[in-house]
């Protein structure tokens, strides 16, 4: 076990590097000129402005030199220098080119938000799914059973985009049933950011639940015909008891693995979401980063952030499996 | 599911009994799912639609020119904007404000004033380019990669391995939105080639973030059937590799493809349209996503815009998803939906 997990850790920590060498290489070997966007910021971009910028940045200098500035930027503060010279804490991980300010103040700002919306969507898409798949399996063949897969198989085949946006149209801006979507942080008005958010939690859970009601049906078909179950009925136990003690345990399994994954994407960036309801997080501010002319270090650090969630939470899914699953053995 | 089962094998049994007198034909697994899916209405209602829309957006030049229509109004011979929208950039012919015309059957957009059957269908043409191109070439690249990877065993594999994993880690939808205008600027500085550089971009970013999952698929499927007899009897007596490769391995990996490029072209569709939809993929080409984020704002006064291209979409990666569906259920009799 304690094998199995270092080399685990080292593993992911080699996928973090080479995904931070890869980001860095995208974004500031990857445009034609990265000082450009800084150069057309502030007024008319001379051929004497874009060469002092492209000099302060340093990108005259050799990749490798570039890269172990801007990687040692994590873990020390340094001097970023362009037009004025601005301080950037540990861990620095540069000067947003619009704002300027620190990406990194910039990022923690953001994130509340999009964890806001990550974990609620993601509660109720888990229980909804669970409970549905559950029923469904519990009352297979039926018109119960029918509907709800005939319903998911719809759902989930339409674009969560356009789904998200005909709600806020209509729900939202149309019928006026839920009129405020926005983000209020949670510490200075509870009930705003709960009457903010349902919206789009109710919209990332009813869409995304689908998926988990068809897969945990499955489960539960295979769990419910295995032998310990019928051994389980025919002591006497239950029927609320079979399926919830003894068949959901065993086919919650996998679903927490998937679970697991599909949460970490959504940390990464509820781009979707944000844009369409309008609500500050990480995923709009990295699409507006993006519109032209290109903010590197916030795009840069906004993949690099989500590239690391997601290998977070691979390590965390693998390291679970083992805890709830006594069959899984380690070694 | 377990009853239509019963049912398939009993009528493939039937078929296959029922003529003594006939030579008995010997008939591959494709043929059999193919005739399954034959017998599913889902698949069959779905193929017809797919196949409308298909013909649509392969005659898009005709229809526009028999409507006499144009997207692109600067085209010479399009209308001018101001006979068309009025002082407020609200449409002054077509439906549904005016009458019924056959000049602008859908009506036409606010404000630019194209004509939206017109764009409707050149957006459907470039949703269905996009989605092909990106299913076929990461397709290839899935199989090839999948197939060296399993076969060679060795460090070819574990590299392999490590960057599908590696690919499989990063972030594909902020991926896709960074890269987009970083190639774009890289290759593009002219306009007039800006439509088609961002085609290319939009195609490429889908298939790096497209391979992965077949490219996996694959390796695991080679790796247990290399071991099976008839890998070990063709290493035996000599077969070359190339030949064991493409003559042995991959007509036994036809299911799986068949099912990963059914369930992987609506991914394109809806990614191709997500992507516009934010403003990040095409700007110079007609797109229905970016139809739908054009029309965001008439949603109360001007619905019909919106939902032109909103039910495109729906209405297409319904489609693709359902019959992608049925082609898994059909070729992998195990699945339960």
């Amino acid at each position: 076990m304690f094998g199995y997990i270092v080399r685990r850790l080292m593993s992911a920590a080699l996928v973090v590097v080479l995904t931070s060498m890869i980001v860095f290489l995208l974004f500031f070997k990857g445009p034609s000129n990265p000082a450009q966007p800084l150069c057309d910021l502030n007024g008319k971009c001379t051929q004497e402005k874009l060469a002092l910028l492209t000099e302060q940045l340093g990108l005259n200098d050799s990749v490798v030199h570039q890269y172990g500035i801007w990687a040692g930027g994590i873990f020390h503060s340094r001097e970023i220098d362009f037009g004025a010279t601005y301080t950037c804490d540990a861990p620095c991980l540069g000067i947003s080119y619009r704002s300027r300010g620190q990406v990194t103040d910039e990022l923690f700002e953001k994130f509340p938000a999009t964890i806001s919306i990550a974990v609620g969507g993601a509660s109720i898409y888990l229980v909804l799914g669970v409970l549905l798949g559950t029923i469904a399996a519990r009352r297979r063949g039926t018109w119960v059973d029918r509907g709800l897969v005939g319903f998911s198989v719809f759902v989930s085949a339409v674009p969560y985009y356009v789904i998200a946006l005909l709600v806020w149209i209509y729900v939202s801006l149309q019928w006026k049933l839920i009129q405020d979507t926005s983000y209020h942080p949670l510490t200075s008005d509870p009930v705003h950011w709960f009457t903010g958010l349902s919206l789009p939690w109710l919209v990332i859970g009813l869409t995304s639940s689908t998926a988990y009601a068809r897969y945990s049906r499955g489960q539960m078909i295979e769990t419910m015909g295995e032998d310990y179950v019928r051994t389980a009925v025919a002591k006497g136990v239950s029927q609320r008891g079979v399926v919830v003690r003894h068949a959901l345990r065993a086919a919650i399994v996998p679903i927490v693995t998937i679970f697991g994954l599909d949460f970490a994407f959504l940390l990464t960036g509820t781009v979707f979401t944000e844009q369409i309801f309008g609500i500050d997080g990480i995923g709009r501010w990295g699409i507006n980063a993006l519109r032209s002319p290109t903010d590197f270090p916030v795009v840069s650090a906004t993949v690099l952030v989500a590239a690391v969630i997601i290998v977070i939470a691979n390590l965390i899914v693998d390291l679970l499996y083992a805890v709830i699953d006594p069959r899984v053995r380690l070694a | 599911m377990v009853g239509q089962q019963t049912a398939l094998a009993h009528d493939d049994a039937v078929e296959d009994t029922a003529t003594p007198g006939k030579e008995i034909a010997g008939k591959s697994p494709t043929q059999i799912a193919f005739a399954r899916l034959r017998k599913d209405k889902v698949a069959v209602v779905c193929g017809i639609v797919l196949v409308f829309l298909i013909v649509v957006a392969v005659c898009a030049p005709l229809i526009t020119r028999a409507f006499h229509i144009y997207w692109d109004i600067s085209d010479p011979n399009a209308p001018n904007v101001s006979e068309v929208v009025d002082f407020d950039g609200f449409p002054s012919v077509g439906p549904p404000f005016h009458p019924f015309t056959w000049s602008h059957p859908l009506g036409v957009a606010p404000k630019v004033g194209y004509d939206n059957l017109a764009y409707l269908v050149y957006g459907l043409r470039t949703s269905l380019l996009v989605a092909f191109s990106a299913t076929i070439i990461s397709t290839f690249v899935g199989v090839v990669l999948g197939l060296m990877a399993g076969f060679s065993r060795g460090w070819l594999d574990r590299v392999i391995s490590f960057v599908t994993d590696l690919f499989l880690a990063f972030p594909y939808l902020l991926g896709m939105l960074a890269l987009a205008p970083i190639i774009v600027s890289r290759f593009t500085r002219d306009l007039d080639k800006l439509a088609r550089a961002q085609l290319i971009t939009l195609i490429s970013i889908l298939v790096i973030f497209g391979w992965m999952g077949l490219a996996r698929l694959i390796r695991g499927q080679v790796l247990s059937l290399r071991e099976r007899e008839f890998i070990l009897a063709a290493e035996v007596i000599g077969v070359p590799t190339r030949q064991i490769l493409f003559k042995e391995l991959l007509p036994n990996l036809v299911a799986p493809i068949v099912v990963s490029i059914s369930l992987g072209l609506p991914g394109f569709v809806a990614a191709e349209a997500g992507l516009s939809f934010l403003g990040l993929g095409l700007t110079g080409t007609p797109s229905l996503g970016k139809m739908v984020s054009d029309a965001t704002p008439y949603y109360a006064d001007y619905g019909l815009y919106l939902w032109l291209p909103v039910g495109a979409i729906t209405l297409l990666t319904l489609s693709l998803n359902l019959l992608g569906d049925s082609v898994r259920d059909a070729f992998d009799p195990r699945t339960r939906r």
